[in-house]
């Protein structure tokens, strides 16, 4: 039969298909990351009552509670591949930079939709009130990028290894810190009514794209060696 | 007609702990033969294969995977291969169906319905193909992965223990496609066990 290519782009689609089928079918990633969220969230608010936060400490908590988040389910897209056993056939019929892309992408996709259900709440249970909104939305949308790039490329580094979860926030910690450190006081500044310099927004992108470019890289050696 | 495939090993040899496996295997099949690999159970024989597909990597020697006259890179050996072992697992979660249709897509290959019920009519999976593969048996998975070689259509086959846990007529099934394969220039190479398995190769090494 008359065999028809597919680019590079619907390879990655399909990876991100794939995992999002198997996870509305299984809803482990989900139910980890809300529970973690929920029950930090609910924490947050008993320990601090009906106090108010200053905006740093705010943006801070904000952004530990989505880092540890993403540690408690993103590692899932390769880790759950090695312990099943398909990451074999993975590696036989994917390409190294389909398979990255593809687990990024869903990554991406499950951070973002986690942003979207905690904030609200986030920002009813510590009472705050978000002055930049468009701004703030770019914020978080390039923070939860730079976390899903690094967690994704770290995931694959230590799927074989033993001790992966601890190993996984370990590693992923120091890659996404000037990220991290960025979105921060990125947030501060919206929380506290200062508008962001473009700098701040243009420093985050950069080091989104910084941080794809090299897990790139790194991956096909990963994949193939 | 299959791509074009032919396997160069060159002097390959591997060695676990302090005991090697096999050492000095020199060996060229080109397309539309067959090689196959025998020896009891331990003796290297899935290792062998691993090392061919490059998800292993030799103590000495190489492997080389030529296609026109051009000797594949990492990414391009992976995607002129098929690969059946038990040890390649297909996704529980999805159906056979699904299976296919994803690791089509992932090989780059764009596969309608009709031609995916078609693969799955041929190894007996026509009833069962929008099951979930996690209520599939072992010889229905192993036949899940048959269909997939069939749609994939790579040049090289890898089989190891291609007909374990299947019934009669699946070993029966097996035999005529590797038959037909061969006639269809795909280059085979089987690990096994079974007299009758072997009896398309061309060339044996047998492993101790």
């Amino acid at each position: 039969m008359p065999i028809t290519r597919l680019s590079l782009f619907n390879r990655i689609w399909a990876i991100m298909m794939k995992d999002g089928i198997c996870e509305f079918r299984t809803r482990y990633a989900v139910s980890a990351l809300l529970m973690f969220a929920l029950i930090s969230l609910a924490s947050i608010s008993m320990a601090i009552g009906a106090a108010r936060l200053p905006e740093d400490l705010t943006a801070a908590l904000l952004w530990i509670l989505l880092f540890f988040c993403a540690m408690a389910g993103l590692s899932r897209v390769f880790v759950q591949e090695q312990e099943s056993g398909t990451i074999l056939a993975l590696q036989i019929y994917g390409s190294g930079q389909a398979v990255l892309f593809g687990k990024l992408l869903f990554n991406t996709f499950m951070l973002l939709t986690l942003t979207v259900l905690i904030i609200p709440l986030f920002i009813v249970f510590l009472n705050i009130e978000i002055y930049h909104w468009s701004i703030f939305l770019l914020v978080l949308i390039l923070g939860d990028i730079g976390i899903a790039a690094a967690s994704t490329v770290t995931a694959a580094m230590v799927a074989k290894t033993q001790g992966k979860h601890a190993l996984f926030t370990v590693m992923t910690f120091p890659i996404l810190l000037p990220q991290f450190l960025s979105s921060i006081s990125t947030t501060a500044k919206i929380l506290m009514n200062v508008k962001p310099d473009v700098s701040d927004i243009m420093f985050m992108a950069a080091y989104n794209v910084v941080l794809m470019i090299a897990s790139s890289i790194l991956f096909d050696y990963l994949w193939y060696d | 007609m299959y791509r074009d495939i032919s396997v160069n090993l060159v002097d390959v040899s591997k060695k676990i702990g302090t005991r090697y496996l096999f050492t000095g295997i020199n060996l060229v099949i080109n397309a539309g033969q067959c090689l196959a690999i025998t020896g009891p159970n331990g003796s290297g024989k899935s290792t062998l294969l691993k090392i061919i597909a490059g998800l292993n990597q030799p103590t000495t020697g190489a492997i080389q995977i030529i296609s026109n006259n051009k000797q594949l890179d990492a990414e391009e050996r992976r995607g002129s291969l098929g690969l059946i072992s038990p040890e390649i697992i297909l996704y529980a979660d999805l159906t056979g169906y699904e299976n296919i249709l994803f690791f089509t897509r992932l090989c780059g290959i764009e596969c309608n319905q009709q031609m995916i019920e078609e693969y799955c009519r041929r190894v007996g999976l026509a009833n069962d193909k929008e099951q979930l593969v996690r209520t599939y048996s072992t010889g229905m998975r192993q036949r899940l992965k048959f269909a997939l070689m069939l749609a994939i259509q790579p040049g090289l086959w890898l089989l190891d223990e291609p007909s374990s846990n299947l019934d009669a007529d699946g070993k029966k099934l097996i035999a005529q496609m590797i038959g037909r394969g061969l006639e269809q220039n795909a280059t085979i190479i089987i690990a096994t066990n079974e007299p009758w398995e072997a009896e398309h190769a061309d060339y044996k090494i047998e492993l101790v």
